[in-house]
């Protein structure tokens, strides 16, 4: 069974409509690629599938989650959306780690909150996933104290902590600078090489065809094509995606 | 100028202080409260409440505080409710303050970054918990430099409640000039008090600015 199915999904910003109705299906350990110009929808299809943004019409399931965007935004719907937020790793391209806390205490906060884990064990959880993202070293730093490819990593641990069923990247490098893009990109990739579920937005051509098992082109609100990187990149089919990698590459 | 006077004077006016001092920890307290739960109310939108809320702080914003201390203590015995002196300044310089600490509040709520609460809720966090452990946390320290200048007026407004005839640093001061015929020196040594005062406390809220803002230091 899929991971994630979007029917219909649509999302207008008063008369401006942004997505016109995507249908999209996800299987298990899909590693997907969104790529597109600005404006054309990617990170608003990415902030609706974790309801950043309310959708405006369509059907959105995750895992065993569904939620049906024509009901009423009402106490059983929040409950629902919160369930669907709770199996989804959410990475932000200003990482929006909590300064006020360490990257450990970052880390634990969603076992703590969310699972009601006990203190020191939610503490190992965090330690063993600070060490699988390479920073072991700098538990107790804040955010303050470390650079942006090492916040952004922290903030990957502080999805996983979550046992997410799948992982949501919106532009993960984009703040970064150029040396610190990697870093970040390879704790992706190792995270692909384990089977995690992916969706990611990003504007790193050769991380998509190295990672993407699909990439998906985006434009205007819709999905143009999509395909392997190959059948993308190399032999795309639709004249505006040929347009928009000319401009990139 | 006679030394015999200041020294006659001094316990006088100590203990006036004390009243003082008394009148604003009190005031400060309650109105932090009030401040706290308004900016609360008002940030939530609680329905029927914001509508209270929103007219309590324009009323209390809109007119002076010595209006207010008349209306409590002068004005609502005529539908029955009669206050002592010191509570009536108290509920006056507690509702003024509470108005003022509640735009504080909420400014600095506010003032967190929208990330901070879209990465609180994208974890499944409710509302809620986001606001109390996420959001609440880090404007405290954006409202101590608003706070601390609140909490200065509200120790210079006590001086106002001595015209409902309460025993503090200034209305001590009129008495005993009214025996020694010394205003310049009384005056001036009420005015030297109150600038210990405040300078006490604005000193002690910045050392709680800098340590609550230890997690900012690179």
């Amino acid at each position: 069974m899929s991971i994630i199915q979007i029917n219909n999904l649509k999302k207008s910003f008063g008369l401006n409509e942004v997505l016109k109705g995507i249908d999209l299906t996800i299987a298990k350990s899909e590693v997907v690629v969104i790529m597109g110009p600005s404006g054309s929808g990617k990170s608003t299809l990415l902030r609706c599938l974790n309801f950043l943004e309310e959708p405006s019409d369509g059907i959105i399931r995750i895992g065993e989650f569904q939620v049906d965007i024509d009901g009423k935004l009402d106490r059983r719907r929040k409950k629902e959306i919160r369930e669907l937020r709770k199996i989804t790793g959410f990475v932000f391209q200003s990482f929006n780690l909590f300064p006020h806390k360490t990257a450990i205490e970052n880390v634990m906060e969603g076992p703590i909150i969310i699972h009601g884990t006990k203190l020191d064990e939610a503490r190992n959880i965090a330690q063993d996933l600070l060490i699988k993202v390479g920073l072991g070293d700098r538990c107790n730093h804040y955010p303050a104290q470390l650079s942006g490819g090492q916040q952004q990593r922290v903030a990957i641990a502080r999805s996983l902590a979550l046992n997410p069923v799948v992982m949501l990247y919106d532009e993960p490098t984009s703040a970064l600078d150029p040396e610190l893009v990697k870093e970040v990109l390879q704790v992706i990739k190792d995270l692909a090489k384990e089977g995690m579920t992916m969706v990611i937005v990003t504007h790193e051509m050769n991380f998509a065809k190295e990672v993407a098992d699909r990439v998906i082109f985006m434009d205007n609100g819709v999905i143009v094509e999509q395909g392997t990187s190959d059948e993308i990149f190399l032999k795309p089919k639709e004249a505006r995606t040929r347009q928009f990698l000319s401009i990139v590459e | 100028m006679d030394v015999t006077i200041i020294l006659d004077s001094l316990p006088s006016l100590l203990k006036a202080t004390l009243m003082t001092i008394c009148l604003a920890g009190i005031s400060i307290i309650i109105a932090l409260i009030i401040g706290f739960f308004t900016a609360i109310i008002r940030i939530v939108k609680v329905s029927i409440l914001n509508g209270i809320a929103t007219t309590y702080v324009s009323i209390i914003r809109g007119t002076p505080l010595l209006v207010q201390i008349f209306v409590i203590y002068y004005g609502l015995p005529q539908i029955g409710i009669a206050l002592d002196p010191i509570s009536s300044g108290v509920m006056a310089l507690s509702l003024n303050a509470g108005a003022y600490l509640s735009e504080s509040f909420r400014a600095s709520i506010l003032a967190v970054d929208n990330g901070q609460m879209e990465a609180s809720l994208s974890m499944g966090m409710t509302y809620s918990q986001a606001l109390k452990r996420i959001i609440l946390p880090q404007s405290l320290r954006i409202a101590i430099p608003t706070l601390s200048n609140s909490f200065i007026v509200l120790i210079k407004d006590t001086s106002l409640v001595s015209v409902i005839t309460v025993t503090e640093l200034l209305q001590m001061s009129s008495l005993i000039i009214a025996k020694t015929f010394e205003p310049l020196t009384i005056y001036l040594i009420a005015a030297a008090i109150y600038w210990v005062l405040i300078t006490f406390f604005t000193t002690l809220l910045d050392k709680l600015e800098v340590r609550t803002s230890k997690y900012l230091v690179r």
